[in-house]
């Protein structure tokens, strides 16, 4: 089988016909047993607050898994060696852990909220609303696009239909079974995604190892390796692909309303056992596929077209038999699925409550108008999605821009739940000169020799202290994570000085936690703001009518 | 690190997976028998 002349086993188009409408249509037929005539506008949103622990740790894991995760795992696998996969998937899995102290938080403040930004507009007011809600529709819509490419690209690759069929089938699939239940449907067809994902991951990774060759294999390719990608403890995947990641654990989890969403639905008792099994799920099933990436290096595969993203399909095309190819075509299908019907779930979601709710008031919301906002958007949503991704634009760019601005919000919105000086002034102000000086520094447009690059470094060093001691606060509260902020600023200024500078994607994302939480801090500190969170709770809460969710949830009182 | 552990390195992952979805699968069945005991929706 030579890949490199696309001699490579293709489906037919009829089998992948039948697995689009096996996959799709399995769950369309889910959502109709949860399908209510009258949904409810909360409902749609963030069902009820009160999800049980399988559905939500199910759905948090395949929430998080996307197409994308899995190919830049592999690729880390791939240039980076053993440890490769480690720097990618735990570092990420680690964003779900580290939010959910902060997640509990923000439950306890806001019980019944739907969106994060919500919850800041009843904080602070309108302008660092539009600042989250705004960085989500976009991060949410970049995701989505980069789904649909996903799916397109597969369907390509394996079957005899174009991208452009690939992606129209994947956005009706998914919008099919979205469109009427929202995030209900959303979080119950996860489960079944989640379980063909991990069941697939239980199979294709052994069976891809065994046929490339088992343990033999590294002792045959051990001389494909370098000596950095054949050290577990290699410094170059941890400084060019682990730091970064480490840097932006909290921006990703902070941002993204797929996750502020799940962390509304879920019963406020199951928090910890969801986040932690989703944790688990989430890095064991990345990292593991990135083990696909360290294989393909020892084999000695190099990736088509040069393009490492090609590496996945190219290793499943290479070591699977047909059946297997259609379980990975599922597995693949279901990771890019369930991360776009969250993506679409997240953007309904957003215009219904930050959109629509605020700007005709909570008391003149109307549910039924609210819903068809809801549904309106998606459709929109899935256009914007087919558009981007039918024009192959790389939009995935904006991603970096879109993670500057979450890490530039973390310290402003976590210490607006536990610090009552923080003003709206502070918090806007705070964030854009962090996403100011973020840009020149990411983006290499300022030359770093002299001052300017000591300047970058010892904001880095700030920025170090302030991402490690956030991390602890969630855990151990403030008194600890002082002391491991300042340890850690301490312990790294030797290293950073004179250095930090020269990795642009680290010392950018490290100069906007620094700058926010500095500006943040100072504007605060002073202030004679002395806000009452127990305010919050009462301006952040359902939309529908009590006697209307009391009748949806509680068929013993309808039949009476 | 050698063959036995690079080996075990590889393989431990679809282990974790396997044991995640064993977890998330029994809760979501007794969350659905429990819901439909009580005569309510799972979500």
């Amino acid at each position: 089988m030579d890949l490199q002349n696309g001699e490579y086993q293709l489906l037919a188009g009829s089998v992948v016909l039948g697995l689009l409408v096996l996959f799709y249509g399995g769950t369309f037929v889910m959502t109709l047993f949860i399908g209510k005539k009258k949904e409810n506008a909360d409902g749609y949103m963030t069902a009820g607050n009160k999800i049980g622990f399988g559905v939500s740790a199910a759905s948090m894991t395949a929430t998080w898994i996307w197409a994308a995760s899995m190919y830049a795992s592999a690729t880390s696998g791939y240039t980076y060696g053993i440890s490769g996969p480690i720097h990618y998937g735990l570092w990420g899995a680690l964003m779900i852990l580290f939010i959910y102290p902060f997640g509990r938080r923000i439950r306890a403040v806001a019980p019944k909220a739907h969106t994060l930004a919500e919850v800041m507009y009843a904080r602070h007011g309108r302008s660092s609303q539009l600042m989250l809600a705004g960085s989500n529709i976009l991060g949410s819509v970049i995701s989505l696009t980069s789904n649909f490419i996903a799916g397109g690209a597969l369907i390509a690759l394996l079957s005899p239909f174009s991208f452009r069929q690939g992606i129209i089938a994947v956005a009706a699939g998914i919008l099919l079974y979205t469109l009427w239940s929202g995030f209900r449907a959303s979080v119950l067809t996860d489960f079944a995604q989640v379980v063909a994902m991990l069941g697939a991951v239980v199979i294709i990774i052994p069976v891809v190892f065994f046929a490339a060759g088992g343990p033999g294999l590294f002792e045959t390719g051990a001389s494909n390796l370098t000596v950095q990608q054949a050290n577990f403890f290699s410094s170059e995947a941890f400084l060019n692909q682990g730091a970064p990641y480490i840097a932006a654990v909290l921006a990703y989890a902070i941002g993204n309303q797929t996750i502020a969403q799940r962390l509304f639905a879920v019963r406020e008792d199951l928090i910890k056992p969801t986040f932690i099994t989703a944790t688990i799920g989430y890095g064991a099933t990345v990292i593991g596929f990135g083990m696909l990436g360290v294989i393909a290096l020892y084999a000695g595969i190099t990736p088509m077209d040069g393009d490492t993203n090609n590496l996945i399909p190219q290793m499943a095309v290479t070591y699977l038999g047909p059946v297997l190819l259609c379980v990975f075509f599922i597995m693949i299908l279901g990771s890019l699925s369930s991360t776009a019907d969250s993506d679409l779930a997240a953007l309904s979601s957003i215009a219904m409550t930050d959109l629509y709710g605020q700007t005709v008031g909570k008391k003149n919301v109307k549910p039924k108008t609210m819903l068809l906002v809801g549904r309106i958007t998606m459709i929109l949503a899935t256009a914007a999605g087919l558009f981007f991704a039918s024009g192959q634009m790389n939009i995935l760019d904006l991603l970096v821009f879109v993670g500057a601005l979450w890490g530039a919000l973390v310290f402003p919105v976590i210490a607006s739940f536990y610090w009552k000086k923080v003003t709206n002034k502070a918090f806007t102000i705070s964030t854009l000169v962090a996403l100011a000086l973020f840009l020149p520094v990411r983006f290499e447009w300022i030359s770093m020799s002299g001052f300017t690059g000591y300047a970058v470094d010892v904001l880095g060093i700030v920025g170090v202290g302030v991402v490690l001691g956030l991390m602890t606060f969630g855990f151990f509260g403030l008194k600890v994570a002082r002391i491991v902020g300042i340890v850690a600023v301490v312990v790294a200024a030797p290293f950073a000085m004179g250095a930090l500078h020269e990795y642009s994607v680290l010392s950018g994302s490290l100069v906007a936690y620094a700058v926010s939480t500095v500006i943040c801090y100072a504007m605060s500190v002073r202030s004679k703001q002395n806000f009452d969170f127990s305010t919050i709770k009462d301006r952040v809460g359902d939309f529908d009518p009590i006697e209307t969710i009391k009748r949806d949830t509680d068929p013993v009182a309808t039949s009476k | 690190m050698d063959i036995f552990w690079l080996t075990v390195y590889v393989l431990i992952w679809p282990v974790i997976v396997a044991g995640t979805l064993f977890v998330i699968t029994r809760a979501f069945f007794r969350e659905w028998k429990q819901a439909r005991a009580e005569g309510r929706g799972l979500v």
